[in-house]
């Protein structure tokens, strides 16, 4: 199958980012077995789970060049259709994880649909503004636990549980976040060498060109939005199972959705690694924030400092992100 | 039955009309050209019998089917390909990417999207630039690679918007002959935009004449070349003083 064959052929990459990336999966994959604290360990599952978030991002936002700012409105739909499900119902997350998945996308749908008419900043603004809606509905609306949240109570199971995904140790949830990665990974790298990945890098180019040559602009943009949301939502479920509590503010803010956009665009948006190198690098960043600044009064808003001066750096020096730079690096050597 | 149609064609910008009650068709297999002063409304025809400008009034039927209403991609899978004027790819894609997309549309597989954009850059003897982004290349090697991503979607009638603006005598004769090789070779029916007399003279069939939105003239290229009414208003009086009548090269974009 050419599909599956895409996917496993990494062979347009420079032996040397093979290199890289085989010696940097060969180190998560073994990272559990080395003393490590719970706060890496932590830290390490924050990473992978932003790298996917960043993944589904950069299919429309980076590929697509469609900036969405509203992604944790998909978090919030995968989180809260597995916790619903297994508390009320004890449906296992392999379960509700695609429900959850069917769900973003209907909605994916119902606000792309019209969203996509809009033009550059507006599409933004917009995705923004119908995230804090549903961020809205969900805290008033009693079924899902209003404003309190849900509570996902381990001692009811008998961990290690791996249909429910309730573990008692993180390196269970470390291992199958990875899993997840590596397949995202591959989805990924099938998805900028597909039909629809093509579509849409013209479509960023321009717009007028890419219907010139039969692209129906509107309907790829939102079968793209589609994709990125099943992405999200699906880390949305694991993210439920993880922290195992779960309300709107924490789950669904716009932090989140501003920090999946900023990671993307740090790394490179539009590119197969920028997400990835993205969350490399801010994650710890936030992780060490949330540790040992934020205890510190006064030092609460320090992060969104360093975002607004990342977004800076970014849109001064290389829009195309870290990964930009490499590129533009290799470029000048081969010249 | 003609190829192309168009019937009483009218395009209005606000109180601007850029085209007004133009008529005109084509058979399949004809080479046009389509020329007229800066700003008589060409690319605007162009857009409006793409798909891309809804029209003020007019209809226009391609291969016997009417195309008026349909949006520009829908207009395109049917085998209108068009290059556009102004545009430089400035994106990620490189060269053969960019061919790939045009590829695409006849195809899911990218070995067979890939397969064939290799085959059009060889036809047009630009393989050698495949891994060079488009920004990169020198303005001929552009406008060939806009013309290679047009052909990748297969079409059946070509329109190309001033493919030779910018270009030297040399890369004038490079790009006669890939157009040449894609009316005659490839068999796909061609109207072109041409500020380039040189060009038009040599290899169009017929010419459709434009100024300020309306046709003013059509024929083969000997009779257009001598029409009073072109040379007046394409050439202008000047042009008409110093070289009495035939070939030059217009200025500009
Ligand atoms: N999108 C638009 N909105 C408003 N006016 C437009 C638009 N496109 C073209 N026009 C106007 O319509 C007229 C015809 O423009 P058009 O681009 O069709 O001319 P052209 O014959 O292609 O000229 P050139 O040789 O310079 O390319 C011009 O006056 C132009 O300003
Ligand atoms: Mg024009």
């Amino acid at each position: 199958m050419e599909a599956l064959r895409n996917a496993l052929d990494f062979s347009d990459f420079p032996r040397l980012d093979l290199i890289v990336a085989g010696c940097v999966a060969i180190v998560f994959i073994v990272f559990p077995l080395f003393p490590h604290s719970s706060f890496a360990m932590a830290t390490m599952i924050q990473f992978l789970m932003f790298s996917l978030y960043g993944m589904g991002w950069n299919t429309i936002g980076g590929y697509g060049g469609q900036v969405d700012l509203g992604k944790a409105q998909y978090v919030g739909i995968g989180a809260y259709t597995t916790a619903v499900m297994l508390i009320r119902w004890d449906i296992p997350f392999w379960v509700s994880m695609p429900i959850g998945m069917f769900f973003a996308v209907i909605w994916s749908f119902i606000i792309g649909y019209p969203l996509f008419r809009l033009k550059g900043h507006y599409f933004a603004i917009a995705t923004i503004a119908t995230s804090l809606v549903l961020k809205d509905i969900f805290e008033v609306w009693d079924f899902v636990g209003a404003a309190r949240g849900l509570e996902i109570s381990p001692i009811k199971y008998h961990p290690p549980d791996f249909l429910r995904l309730i573990f008692r140790e993180d390196v269970y949830y470390f291992y199958v976040i990875l899993g997840f990665f590596f397949l995202g990974i591959l989805y990924m790298n099938w998805f900028r060498k597909s039909r629809l990945g093509f579509q849409l890098r013209s479509i960023k180019d321009n717009e007028d060109v890419a219907r010139s040559l039969g692209i129906n602009v509107h309907w790829a943009k939102v079968k793209t939005y589609a994709i990125a949301t099943a992405f999200v939502s699906m880390v949305g479920s694991f993210h439920a199972c993880y922290i195992k509590s779960i309300e709107p503010e924490d789950t669904m803010s716009l932090d989140i959705s501003i920090l999946i956009a900023l990671m993307a665009m740090l790394g490179g948006a539009g590119s197969l690694w920028g997400p990835v190198i993205g969350a490399g690098i801010l994650i710890p960043i936030k992780s060490y924030l949330k540790e040992w600044l934020g205890a510190q009064a006064g030092l609460v808003g320090i992060d969104l400092i360093i975002y607004a001066l990342i977004i800076m750096a970014i849109s001064a020096f290389e829009p195309r992100g870290v990964w930009g730079i490499v590129e533009k690096i290799r470029r000048r050597r081969r010249d | 039955m003609a190829f192309l149609e168009v019937h009483n064609l009218t395009k209005d910008f606000g109180g601007l009309r850029a085209n007004n009650d133009i008529s005109f068709s084509m058979a399949r297999g004809e080479l046009v050209s389509l020329i007229g002063p800066n700003g008589a409304g060409k690319t605007t025809l162009f857009n409006c019998i793409s798909g891309l400008h809804p029209v003020t009034s007019g209809r226009v039927i391609f291969n016997g089917e009417e195309i008026t209403k349909l949006n520009a991609h829908q207009v395109a899978r049917r085998g209108l390909a068009r290059t556009f004027q102004v545009y430089a790819a400035a994106g990620d894609l490189n060269v053969i990417e960019n061919v790939m997309v045009g590829c695409f549309m006849k195809t899911h597989l990218r070995s067979r999207a890939r397969a064939r954009a290799t085959e059009i850059l060889k036809d047009l003897n630009i393989d050698h630039l495949a891994d060079y982004l488009v920004s990169e290349l020198p303005v001929a090697a552009q406008k060939l690679v806009t013309m290679a991503t047009a052909i990748g979607s297969d079409p059946r009638l070509l329109m190309l918007d001033e493919v030779a603006a910018g270009l030297n005598p040399n890369e004038i004769e490079g790009i006669l002959a890939s157009i040449r090789h894609v009316h005659d070779d490839l068999g796909i029916t061609v109207m072109l935009i041409e500020h380039v007399m040189e060009l038009v003279m040599k290899i169009s069939h017929r010419v459709i004449v434009l100024d300020y939105g309306e046709k003013i003239a059509e024929g083969d290229p000997e009779t257009i070349a001598k029409d009073p009414g072109v040379i007046k208003a394409y050439l202008g009086e000047r042009y008409v003083r110093e070289h009495g009548g035939q070939q030059a090269v217009g200025s500009r974009e």
